[in-house]
């Protein structure tokens, strides 16, 4: 009941930085108040917070300073051909952007692994929510399953590409069941979380087993199936990346092999730059949808009875 | 407890028997049938106000899942009006010890959660006459303005508020109660325990309340059923009368309270003794409970 007067004062602060900050401080009341009454504190506060960026983005840029300066003073010379200085590796992302190029194969992985990334999601939690819910199916399915989640992706895609072709059948198909499996085991395991007073509850109240499925355990399960999700679009990209490098005509994974053989090295670093700039985006994302349909369950301390 | 005289009774339990099959265990590899009711037969009148209190084991929540509906008994008869407890049903509403809020619904929502769909007779609410509705019995239950918060920001006392708020919203005659201020600290108990008096005098329910705390049940109940250790058996029904409840006097330290305790506490002595020895010890011979503080000593001065 205390909260909402503590958060007003937090919100009277000029400090402008408190605004990011806004999400900590609301949950910790008690810690931020004091903070910001005067010029000086308000300084050390933003000393202290520029000093924290700094170090969480320092590893990054020492990083790529060592990759602008070691190839030209550190290493020999051969060794610089086949690790060019970043400056170069920027120049040919932006010519490849300039050209269109980089665009055509980053539209071919995207539409490759959104198609493949969509039909797992839609089976995995489908296949999910029955295996979990009929017991019987679940004890003739698990242990096949399990066989299955437990082969790597990649020792399949030969058998992919023979059955498949190398067009675009065998990649979407090879990315689905590299995402399949974390969506199927995070959605029964999202069910099986279910708490069971709360089905009791939903009991109680004479729902029927559809309507407890739908109001009850869908919904307390989709936080669980989303961490799947996340969990599945990152494996998607990866998979993909390496099935465009073994057979492809356009994609992220052919641009670096591509180069790399046409000794276009700078062409190729750009690529690799590209993928892991998209793994960053679609991580932070999905982490994002993921949040949003957590926000019920982001107080842990206080879900204790 | 003799029936056919008089108008029918809201609640009646008509020589309820209830066994279960134990699990096969290490030690006992067949398994063996437990009997927790055994027997039973009670008549609750409308707009009564009954506590049940017995040991640990004497089938307590057993008896409340019957007449929930949630299960059926093995010999006897639920009858509720008249009529025979089929299932669950909107005519009676549980409140649970764990509250059992929807943790991915703000209060307002997890109010009208038995607003949905369509009722049993027939009606259908609009989101806005839910909404009104929710707004309605937060407010009775003292929580107007925290609409919007979800379970996680509300404190224990607040939790079992919006559930007793979700059991009221669907206006059902009979409210059964499971130990639901047991997980309370003592001062919010209290606090709730006169609440839970004054919503019953507002809205006239027929409430069975069960409790493992002997002042809990004298102070709320008009009636206190007394249950033996298991099997569990109807071993008394005790009248309560302490007058009008109203007003902010200390009703626990008048001493028709404490003589009414007392005679809780000896028939349930003997019981409590018996299911301690038996293995389980939920309640303490004093009437206690280790998950329980004792609000006041009053009752020593007896």
């Amino acid at each position: 009941m205390s909260t909402p007067t503590l958060t007003k004062e937090t919100e009277t602060q000029t400090d402008p930085a408190a605004a990011a900050g806004k999400a900590t401080t609301e949950r910790n009341p008690v810690l931020s108040p004091s903070f910001g009454k005067t010029p000086a504190a308000t300084l050390r506060r933003y000393v202290r917070q520029g000093g924290k960026a700094v170090w969480g983005a320092g590893a990054i840029i020492l990083f790529l300073l060592l990759w602008e300066l070691g190839p030209t003073y550190l290493a020999p010379a051969s060794t610089r051909v086949f690790l060019p200085p970043l400056h170069e590796v920027l120049e040919a992302l932006g010519t490849l952007i300039g050209n269109g190029q980089l665009q055509n194969h980053l539209a071919a992985s995207l539409s490759r692994s959104a198609s493949g990334f969509g039909i797992a999601v839609v089976t995995a939690v489908a296949l999910g929510l029955l295996v979990a819910w009929y017991g019987a199916l679940d004890r003739f399915l698990n242990p096949l399953l399990e066989v299955f989640r437990n082969t790597a992706a990649l020792a399949l895609l030969p058998v992919f590409t023979l059955l498949l072709g190398i067009g675009e059948t065998s990649k979407i198909s090879i990315v689905a069941y590299a995402a399949f499996f974390p969506v199927l085991l995070n959605t029964i395991a999202g069910v099986r979380t279910v708490d069971p007073l709360l089905v009791r509850a939903a009991r109680s109240l004479g729902l029927s087993n559809f309507q407890l499925f739908q109001k009850v355990i869908l919904p307390s399960a989709v936080p669980t199936i989303f961490t799947g999700i996340r969990m599945a679009g990152t494996s998607s990209i990866l998979v993909l990346i390496a099935a465009e490098m073994v057979g492809a005509k356009a994609g992220l994974g052919y641009l670096i092999v591509n180069s790399q053989m046409s000794f276009l090295i700078p062409d190729m670093y750009a690529g690799i730059l590209t993928v892991s700039l998209l793994g960053l985006l679609v991580n932070y994302l999905l982490v994002g949808v993921e949040r949003h349909f957590s926000r019920w369950r982001t107080a842990v301390g206080s879900r204790t009875a | 407890m003799t029936s056919g005289t008089g108008p029918i009774p809201k609640i009646s339990l008509q020589n309820i028997t209830k066994k279960f099959t134990v699990r096969p265990s290490k030690g006992n590899p067949d398994g063996a049938v437990l009997t927790a009711l055994d027997g039973i037969s009670l008549d609750v009148s409308a707009g009564e106000f009954i506590t049940l209190v017995g040991p640990s084991g004497s089938g307590k929540t057993t008896l409340l899942d019957l007449l929930a509906g949630l299960t059926k008994p093995d010999t006897g008869q639920v009858l509720v009006d008249g009529r025979e407890v089929a299932g669950p049903g909107r005519d009676r509403a549980v409140v649970f010890q764990q509250y059992a809020l929807f943790p991915w619904r703000t209060a307002a929502a997890n109010v009208s959660f038995g607003l949905e769909g369509v009722g049993s007779d027939g009606k259908r609410y609009s989101r806005k006459e839910r909404a009104e509705k929710a707004r309605e019995y937060l407010e009775l239950v003292g929580l107007g303005g925290f609409e919007d918060r979800y379970p996680h920001e509300l404190s224990g006392g607040m939790k079992q508020r919006v559930a007793i708020a979700r059991s009221l919203a669907y206006e059902p005659d009979i409210l059964l109660m499971d130990e639901p201020f047991a997980a309370l600290d003592a001062q919010t108990r209290e606090q709730l325990q006169t609440e839970l008096l004054r919503i019953w005098a507002t809205t006239g329910k027929t409430i069975i309340f069960i409790t493992h705390g002997i002042d809990e049940a004298v102070y709320l109940g008009q009636r206190v059923a007394v249950l033996s250790s298991r099997p569990g058996r109807l071993k008394e029904i005790v009248d309560i009368d302490l007058g009008a409840r109203s007003g902010d006097e200390d009703v626990r330290s008048n001493p028709a309270f404490v003589e009414h305790r007392h005679k809780v506490w000896s028939l349930l002595h003997d019981e409590v003794r018996r299911a301690q020895e038996a293995g389980h010890a939920k309640i303490q011979p004093d009437g206690t409970a280790p998950d329980e503080t004792r609000t006041i000593t009053t009752g020593k001065a007896a």
